[in-house]
Order: C-alpha cells, then structure tokens, then sequence
C-alpha cells in the first residue's frame, strides 16, 4: 500500500502538475467531482428509514425494496424503452450525416454544420417547450415514442459527432487503395468505412443510450403521468422526501454510469473518448 | 463484377463521378429532418410569443407585443433573466478556469494509474445523470447533511445552504467542470510538448510559456467549452428547482411555472426566446472571433 502511494507520488513529480498548489486544486476537484456519488452509495445501504450521514446502520433493505416499488420499476422500464429508441435511431441518423458532411463535396457546408449544432445552441428547456407545442399541436403527446424521439433530436449531435472523428482518423488511402484494387463503392464502404468507422459507432451510440436514460427536463415537460421516465419520477420523490429508498434508486444510475465507464474504457479507451 | 466494372470503365465518367456528390445530399436528408423539429419550433414560438394569452381561452389569435412588453418591465421576470445571465457566465469562467489545470495534467500525466483516476472522476459524473447528482448534494448540503454534521461535531452551525446562491452554484459547478474537460482536452491534446520546452529554453518561465503557447494553443478548447458551459447553465432547471429551493430561480423555472402553473403558452415563449437570444449572442460572438472550437465538425480536408 505505501510502496504504490509512494509509487504514485514519484511518478507525478515531475509532471506539468508538480506544483503542489495545482496537484492540491486537483485533488481536491477529483473529491468535488466524486463526492455526490458516493455520498449516495453509502446512504442506499442505511437500514434506518431517514437519511442520516453518516449511515447508522448498514442493510441491504432498500435494494430488497425496490422490486416491490412498482413506480420505480415502470419509470425505469419507460428510460430504458426511450434510451433504445433514442439510439436505435440516433446511429443511422448520425451515421450518414456524418459521412454526408465529410466524405461528399457539398455545397452549403459551413450552415449545414451550425445547423446540425442547433440541439447543442438551443437550450434543453427551449428545446421541451419547442417539442411540446409540436407533440401537442399533433396529438401525438403522451405516448412513449414521443420521449425517444425528443432524446434522439437533443443528442444526435454526439453521434455526429463522435462518427465524424472516426472519418477524420479514416485515411482516404485506405479507400483510394480499394478503390485501385478494383471494389466498388458499396464493398468499399462494407470492408473499408463500416470497420474504421465502428468505434465512433459504439462510442457515439454508448453516449446515447447513457443521455437518454439520464435525461430529465425535456422529458419533464413533454411526459404526461403515466408515461414518465425514471429521472422525472426521482425528482418528484425528492421534492417530498429524501428516504434511502431514493438513494437506492440512484445507485442504480451510478452502477450504470460505473459499468459505461469501463466498457467505454475497454472498448475505446478513456482517453480516446476525452481527446475525440 | 469483372464484366460490371468493364462495362463502367466504357462508361462517360461524369455519369459515376458525379452521383456521389448529390448522394451526399441525400445522406443529409434524416438527420435535417430531425434537427428540423427544433428549426421549425423555433419558428413557432417566434409566433406563440405575438399571441395574447387569455386566461379563458388560453391563446387568442390577436398579435400582441404585450408578451415581450411584460418581460422588459415586470422587475420579478427581467430579475431573473439577468441572474441568469450572469450566473451563467460566472459559472463559464470558474468552470473552466477548474477544468484547464484538470485537463492539461490529464493530458500530460506520466503515471497511468493518476490518468486512469483522472478519467474515472471526469466520466462517472458525466454519465450520473443531473438528478442524481443533485440529490447528492441535498444530502452533503442538507440541513442534517454531511457538511452540517460534521460542523456539529466542533460545535459549529447548523449553516443554511439550500436556498442560497453558494448551494445552486456549488451544483452547477459540479456538473459542468466534466463538459469543459471534454471541451478543453482535445484541444490541448493537439499541443506539442516540444513547443512548451523551446518556449522555456528560451527563457520563459511557466507563466509566459502559459501565457504565450499553451493559451493561445488551447482557445479553440475553450471556446467550446465556454459554448457548451454557458448554454447549459443558462438554461438548467433541476438545480435551482431543488438546491435553490425556489429561491434562486433561473429562466427554466421560470418558463416551466409559466408553463405549467399560469398555461401562458405567449409568454413562455417570449422567455425561451429571450434566452435563446443571449445564448445565440455568446455563441455568435465566440464564433466570429474564435471559430466553432473543438465544438465544430471539423471537414475532412482541412485535416491534413
């Protein structure tokens, strides 16, 4: 244990970092950043009915609770039905715009991609009234697909955008080569682009599906009672109590969020998916 | 296949050359559609926002600028626009100014072990969820919270946090220094070490070298980061709804109560627009000065 800490502190000496103060500011962020995370792990195994902190006895009652909470079990249904649909359609969308933009000579180029940043320029509340009026106006409000939807159009631009980095990584030789060895545009495009384009693929699509199953204030404003997903139904729980039973709750999205992280790390690795 | 691609090289060339090029439009046609949903709102609540409420009829179809009259007189709406306008930017500055040192020796680190650990508390909160983290700090925060118990146990307190500006600011923080790292990285990534060291062989110390390569280097980072920072903040609404307690209430509250508690449908719309102007603005301004930033799609060519 010491010899890796003093393993740890050899080596970040002499970093860009090695000034003390900045190491500090550092590691004090890393503390802010983790700190409501595993407040929230540690208060989901209190086996008292408040939340106290720290924890006055330990159990696993609250997760042995949560098959029975019906509310909790349908919204977290509901999230992962949205997050699927969001992705489902987020990768042929993201796919081909992002091929279109680089892979074709268009015109208009430079609105085109100021355009394709509007989910990002737009606020997300903007963004909930803009498709309320738009699902209500159409009567569509009040059914599931509606909440794919919307989550699809406010994040396509990370799929967009993490296919586009892979293109830019593509070396146009690769194609130019089976271009010359005589394949035609669709084998090129099935034993050439597809492959060096797949990662971006499952990053942009991991990043999708994580979005959708967190996200709330768009969902807030466009779900209607019965189909609300689970981050709307924990802010209604938490406006009126804050029992460990939520806390158990959220623990799941932090486990989520835990094994994304890793399956990102393995698939692409960490710091591919930051410098992208 | 022989025979196909025989028969295409007898073929005009214009006639397989230029498809490709009206094929790329094709291509663009879903992912317009899509985006379309926001394009064509937009032109909605232009027109939802000349509208005049009714508290009857909800929405009667006399143009009015009524809506936008209201915003820039009644002190309680203009009040909270400007907070958050400048909550917004504070939030940007700080975040960001957390997030270079971060992401530089993130970049930089030696030891993969720091790196992983680095990475791993940048990329569990980003993938949190708002709600969760929010409910987080209710219980750090909270009247019988962690901070509130640990100060009990010197006799101190009990401070009152949730309601203030320091509890939503706190929330905010936390939530965005994540973006602004994903922002700045690959901007400081494309830095050349090699240049940092000339710089210091020449004479600068850390701050000029700072100064004069890393910043320079790294703008187009931070005009992404500052983009994305400000237009989130702007317009957030869970943290001031919950660490805020009503209190501290930004424009997302604002235009949700308007929404969902008066159906003023008009004057919901001016709000969003208000607050798509300011973040248009910022987003315009660092556009034209700095470019899109590790924000934009870059286009293939240019990449070599």
């Amino acid at each position: 244990m010491t010899s890796a800490l003093n393993r740890v502190l050899k080596q970040t000496r002499g970093l860009p970092g090695e000034y003390p103060l900045i190491s500090l500011f550092i590691a004090f962020q890393i503390v802010f950043l983790m700190a409501p995370t595993i407040v929230i792990l540690l208060v989901s195994f209190d086996g008292s009915t408040s939340v106290s902190f720290p924890p006055d006895s330990l159990s696993l009652r609250w997760y042995l609770e949560l098959p029975n909470q019906s509310q909790y079990m349908d919204a977290f249904g509901r999230s992962v039905i949205a997050a699927t649909i969001c992705t489902a359609l987020g990768i042929p969308i993201g796919v081909l715009t992002a091929l279109g933009l680089m892979r074709y000579d268009i015109r208009f180029k430079k609105p085109l991609q100021i355009y394709f940043l509007l989910p990002f320029t737009v606020p997300l509340v903007v963004s909930g009234v803009i498709l309320l009026i738009i699902f209500g106006n159409t009567g569509v409000i009040g059914n599931l697909w509606t909440v794919g939807l919307a989550l699809t159009i406010i994040n396509i631009p990370f799929m967009i955008w993490s296919v586009t980095s892979r293109v830019n990584a593509l070396d146009p030789e690769l194609e130019s080569a089976a271009e010359n060895l005589g394949a035609e545009e669709i084998q090129r495009f099935i034993h050439v682009t597809i492959p060096s384009i797949l990662p971006g693929v499952l990053t942009g699509a991991l990043i999708m599906f994580i979005l959708g199953l967190n996200e709330f204030i768009v969902s807030l404003i466009i779900t209607t009672p019965d189909i609300v997903t689970l981050p709307v139904q924990l802010y209604t729980a938490i406006r009126s109590s804050i029992s460990p039973l939520i806390a158990a709750v959220a623990s799941i999205y932090i486990i989520v969020a835990f094994i994304t992280v890793f399956v990102a790390d393995w698939l692409v690795g960490l710091d591919e998916v930051l410098t992208s | 296949m022989d025979t196909a691609i025989g028969a295409k090289k007898r073929l005009p060339t214009w006639l397989y050359r230029s498809p490709p090029d009206q094929f790329g439009y094709l291509l663009l046609v879903p992912g317009i559609l899509l985006v379309g949903f926001l394009f064509v709102g937009m032109l909605y609540l232009a027109r939802y926002s000349v509208l005049t409420f009714d508290p009857v009829d909800f929405v009667t179809n006399s143009l009015t600028l009524a809506n936008w009259h209201e915003l820039l007189t009644e002190p309680a709406y203009y009040g909270i626009f400007f907070r958050t306008v400048w909550m917004a930017a504070l939030i940007t500055v700080l975040s960001v100014a957390f997030a270079f040192p971060y992401a530089y020796l993130t970049i930089r680190v030696n030891s993969s072990i720091v790196r992983k650990l680095l990475l791993v508390s940048v990329f569990v909160p980003f993938f949190t969820g708002i709600i969760v983290r929010t409910y987080g700090w209710l219980i750090i925060l909270g009247q019988n919270g962690l901070v509130n118990n640990t100060l009990g146990v010197f006799g101190l307190g009990p401070i009152r946090f949730i309601g203030t500006p320091l509890a939503v600011m706190i929330g905010l923080l936390q939530i965005m220094i994540p973006y602004s790292i994903v922002m700045l990285a690959p901007a400081i990534q494309t830095i050349d070490e090699s240049l940092e060291k000339a710089a210091m062989n020449l004479g600068a110390n850390r701050i000029a070298t700072f100064r004069h390569v890393i910043l320079p280097l790294a703008l187009p980072g931070i005009a992404g980061a500052s983009i994305v920072v400000f237009t989130i903040t702007s317009a957030t609404f869970a943290i001031p709804g919950i660490l805020g307690g009503g209190q501290v209430d930004l424009m997302a509250n604002l235009i949700f109560k308007t929404l969902f508690s008066q159906a003023n449908y008009p004057l919901a719309a001016v709000f969003s627009l208000s607050l798509v102007f300011v973040t248009s603005m910022i987003v315009f301004v660092i556009f034209t000065r700095v470019g899109t930033g590790t924000l934009g799609i870059e286009t293939g060519g240019n990449h070599d």
